[in-house]
């Protein structure tokens, strides 16, 4: 029951209208009587008809009314060997009955499907009529999903041009910029208008200036306004990304591939080759995390890795050429790193338009420093355009907006741990690190990228915010002998994924129980500090 | 001119505590009148119905409350011999919807065998389409809530292999928007409620990893509103349920955290009904058990430790998801 508000009546009232009630359950109960009745001894006909109507009227979801309606439109479909007036007729009536439930309830799945049904079960139907019924419906209320499918239904029939519906968009945005059901379609439009199939970009250059100008006419007019901020973030998010592979590790024990994002086994069997002084190795690829799609996959082999070996990782993917990653003899390990970069990259015209827009947000913020949005905006333009150089402010920022918008700070401060996190590992890829110790002063409240870390023997967590959410995603550390998770907020070790540990620090997680930790011990063959 | 924010504002005299009591007997009497108007009117719903008091009734600890015999042999009656199906109410046609509803009453019962489980498996079956998607029922309503009904009752029933898991994944991630949201449909607007049957789907079918984890979780979050309700899409009311998709959804990304948890709780507590017990859609509406159910089950993912654990991914009681042995996935972070 949605939006039913609760009123104080006297029991005079109460009692007239309970009264008023139960007179209305019982002709809808004998109506519904009648209906079953006629059902069960297969009267499929016009008084059926009338009857189901009747009742739908006052209540469009009882979807089995519905069917009985199909079912008798069915028969008369079938009987007739061409489309009479009669069925005509009785056609026409289901639309108009659809149209008087949708007005008592715009929401009606059962009533939508019931014209959408209609249509498609007729011959010529009238498209025309039906696109002005949206566009009706939408007057009244711009953000009912339902008519909104409809209408996307009824252009898959008629099939204007694409260029229509989008200045459609267009025309329901400048009547008001928080319609944000007319921004979704827009995106969806976008990208099949004008997608940028030369530089593989979701959209074309001019398109994508075009529609950042029009976010900010529409933000700017009131920051307030969520729905413009939200197409924003697509926006910024709309760059070309490629499956990468990051890193590869080989031990005496284990073999490891880790892949930018996650990854079938067919794609690591297609792509990825282990070479051996020069010989390719056969073996298994199996799941790190245990799924179908993983960051992280293991290579089981038979070879007995010495040193001073020559190994390599061929990586093969379509399109591109061929990229081999010489693996490095670091002590017992063979790791092989690729370049890595979190940058995003736009084409020169976009970054413009991004520093234009970063002006105004400064413009903004002087008149008004607190605005959440402006803000948020500001750091992800700075994020966008330099993250390595504006990473300061942009934390800042963020420390910011974990005191002015208290109710998101978790959001924010996993944003500072992935950002911060980011800038660390291209330092850490380009100066050939061995260990994952945290080097900046900001406590990390999550694990993000933390595969790039799985060739890592000695991982340093030490004195940071981490909770046990975390645990799971420690499974990527196959080559991890030293753990330490000391001075974190552990509550529990339910999680803990199966790791090959020597020494597992946790030291300092106070909420932690320890008879827990004991029977954890006792599971485990490493050393567990506590 | 300045933007207003849809919102309530929750009064100074409103609930601030748990009325668990309250809320059991308003179940409890809830359809024990038989000529209750609006019980008659919700009959096409009824299966459903059963689910949401019977779930809230298990996180309480309360089930006892419920007329257990009488429920499974109403189940049993509701199954349709021919299509396998189950309906909302005897007399009502075979759907989706009811049969999911009625396997889970099943499931939490422990009691699958009350009802032809082959059946089930036909019925759900035959209603995925090529393209992946799924009907409602034979009559051609494709919707991302029947790809999760289908594979939530296949996986009570331990028989997910009976579909095309691969192409029921593509099509959920084919409904994927540019918020990282989801729709009903391929092109459909992100809504909070279809975004947790899609994740859900995606639990189940173990392929969270196809999400866009960041973006999705903080359109979440961004669904709570100064009153620490949330709202299902941007610009629009707060309503309890979404406390329920909202939190859920958040759940399953290893995410809860993004929202405020001391708001979100009070607006919960704001919307029982101190009288009759239950809870509403907004603070001083009409009490119902489809808020009372989704009101009970945010508090526990928020960690009320009076109400049992709920699944996120099945909204039902955690025990059962274990006795079940099922293993929903959550997104490592």
């Amino acid at each position: 029951m949605h939006g039913r508000v609760k009123v104080r009546t006297t029991e005079e009232e109460k009692a007239r209208k309970e009264k008023e009630k139960q007179e209305k359950l019982k002709v809808f109960k004998h109506a519904m009587q009648k209906i079953w009745d006629k059902r069960k001894k297969e009267e499929l006909d016009l008084e059926l008809m009338e009857l189901t109507g009747k009742v739908l009227t006052s209540n469009p979801d009882i979807y089995t009314l519905w069917n009985i309606r199909r079912e008798i439109l069915n028969i008369f479909r079938k009987d007739m060997e061409s489309e009479g007036q009669q069925l005509v007729d009785l056609y026409d009536a289901e639309l108009r009955l659809t149209e008087y439930c949708l007005k008592i309830n715009p929401k009606s799945y059962c009533a939508w499907h019931q014209r959408e049904w209609v249509l498609t079960t007729r011959s010529n139907p009238d498209w025309k009529t039906e696109l002005a019924l949206c566009n009706k419906y939408l007057k009244f209320d711009e953000r009912n999903f339902h008519t909104w499918d409809y209408r996307r239904f009824v252009i898959s029939q008629c099939k204007p041009s694409l260029k229509e519906e989008f200045d459609y968009t267009t025309e329901k945005l400048l009547d008001n910029f928080s319609n944000y059901s007319a921004w979704h379609y827009r995106s969806k439009i976008l990208v099949d208008l004008h997608p940028d199939l030369e530089a593989g970009r979701p959209i074309e250059d001019e398109h994508h200036k075009h529609e950042l100008k029009m976010v900010e006419s529409a933000a700017f007019t009131d920051p307030d306004d969520t729905s413009a901020w939200f197409y924003q973030r697509w926006l910024l998010g709309a760059v070309k990304t490629t499956v990468d592979l990051v890193v590869c590790t080989i031990s005496p024990l284990k073999t490891t591939v880790a892949f930018n994002e996650p990854v079938s086994k067919d794609y690591v069997q297609m792509t990825t080759n282990l070479l051996i002084n020069d010989v390719s190795v056969n073996g298994e690829w199996l799941p790190c995390e245990g799924k179908k799609y993983n960051n992280v996959w293991i290579f089981k082999h038979n070879e007995i890795i010495g040193d001073n070996f020559d190994i390599k990782v061929e990586y093969n993917r379509e399109n591109v050429d061929k990229l081999t990653i010489l693996c490095i003899q670091k002590n017992s390990l063979y790791i092989g790193r690729n370049n890595i970069s979190f940058q995003r990259k736009y084409s020169e015209p976009v970054i413009k338009e991004l520093k234009k827009q970063l002006d105004s947000c400064r413009q903004l913020l002087t008149m008004e420093p607190d605005n959440k949005w402006t803000l948020l905006t500001t750091t992800f333009l700075l994020h966008c355009i330099n993250a390595k150089h504006y990473h300061n402010e942009v934390i800042d920022i963020l420390k910011t907006l974990q005191i002015k918008d208290k109710m998101h700070a978790g959001y924010y401060g996993d944003l500072i741990t992935k950002w911060s996190i980011e800038l660390q590992l291209e330092d850490d890829y380009r100066n050939e690190e061995l260990e994952l110790k945290v080097k900046f002063a900001e406590k990390i409240s999550s694990l993000p990228h933390l595969h790039y870390y799985s060739f890592c023997e000695n991982v340093n967590l030490f004195n940071q915010n981490l909770t046990s959410r975390v645990l799971s995603t420690l499974s990527v550390l196959q080559h991890c002998k030293k753990l330490s998770l000391e001075n974190n907020n552990l509550t529990t070790l339910k999680g803990f994924p199966s790791l090959n540990l020597e020494e597992l620090n946790l030291r300092g997680n106070k909420d932690l129980d320890m008879k827990e930790v004991e029977i954890f011990k006792q599971q485990n063959n490493y050393n567990v500090i506590f | 001119m300045s933007f207003n924010t849809k919102d309530v504002v929750l009064k100074e005299d409103r609930p601030k505590t748990l009325l668990l009591q309250k809320h059991s007997d308003y179940l409890a009497g809830y359809g024990l009148n038989k000529d209750d108007y609006e019980y008659c009117m919700t009959e096409h719903i009824r299966m459903s119905g059963i689910y949401w008091s019977l779930t809230a009734m298990e996180l309480m600890d309360q089930t006892s409350r419920m007329p257990k015999s009488e429920i499974i042999e109403f189940i049993t009656s509701c199954q349709d011999t021919e299509s396998g199906g189950i309906s909302a109410s005897i007399g009502h046609d075979p759907h989706m919807l009811y049969t999911l509803s009625a396997v889970q009453v099943l499931a939490m019962y422990d009691r699958m065998d009350a009802v032809d489980v082959d059946g089930i498996v036909r019925f759900v079956t035959s209603l995925q389409q090529p393209d992946g998607s799924f009907f409602g029922d034979k009559w051609g309503e494709v919707d991302t809530r029947f790809s999760f009904c289908a594979v939530m009752c296949l996986s009570l029933l331990q028989k997910l292999e009976a579909i095309n898991v691969n192409k029921a994944v593509d099509f959920v991630l084919s409904c994927m928007n540019f918020d990282g949201g989801f729709g009903s449909k391929p092109g459909s607007e992100s809504h909070a409620g279809l975004i947790y049957c899609c994740v859900g789907t995606l639990s189940i079918c173990k392929r969270m990893d196809a999400l866009h984890a960041d973006e999705l979780a903080w359109w979440l979050c961004e669904r709570q509103l100064p009153s620490g309700g949330l709202n299902g899409r941007p610009e629009k009311l707060p309503d309890l349920c979404y406390s329920w998709w909202v939190m859920s959804s958040l759940s399953m990304l290893n995410r809860i955290h993004w929202v405020d948890k001391n708001s979100l709780e009070e607006f919960i507590l704001a919307c029982q009904d101190a009288e009759t017990g239950g809870f509403s859609d907004r603070p001083g509406d009409i009490p119902d058990p489809f808020h009372t159910l989704f009101g009970l089950a945010g508090l526990s993912l928020l960690g009320n430790s009076s109400i049992k654990l709920v699944n996120p991914t099945y909204c039902m009681p955690q025990e059962t998801i274990d006795r079940l042995k099922l293993e929903p996935q959550v997104l490592h972070v």
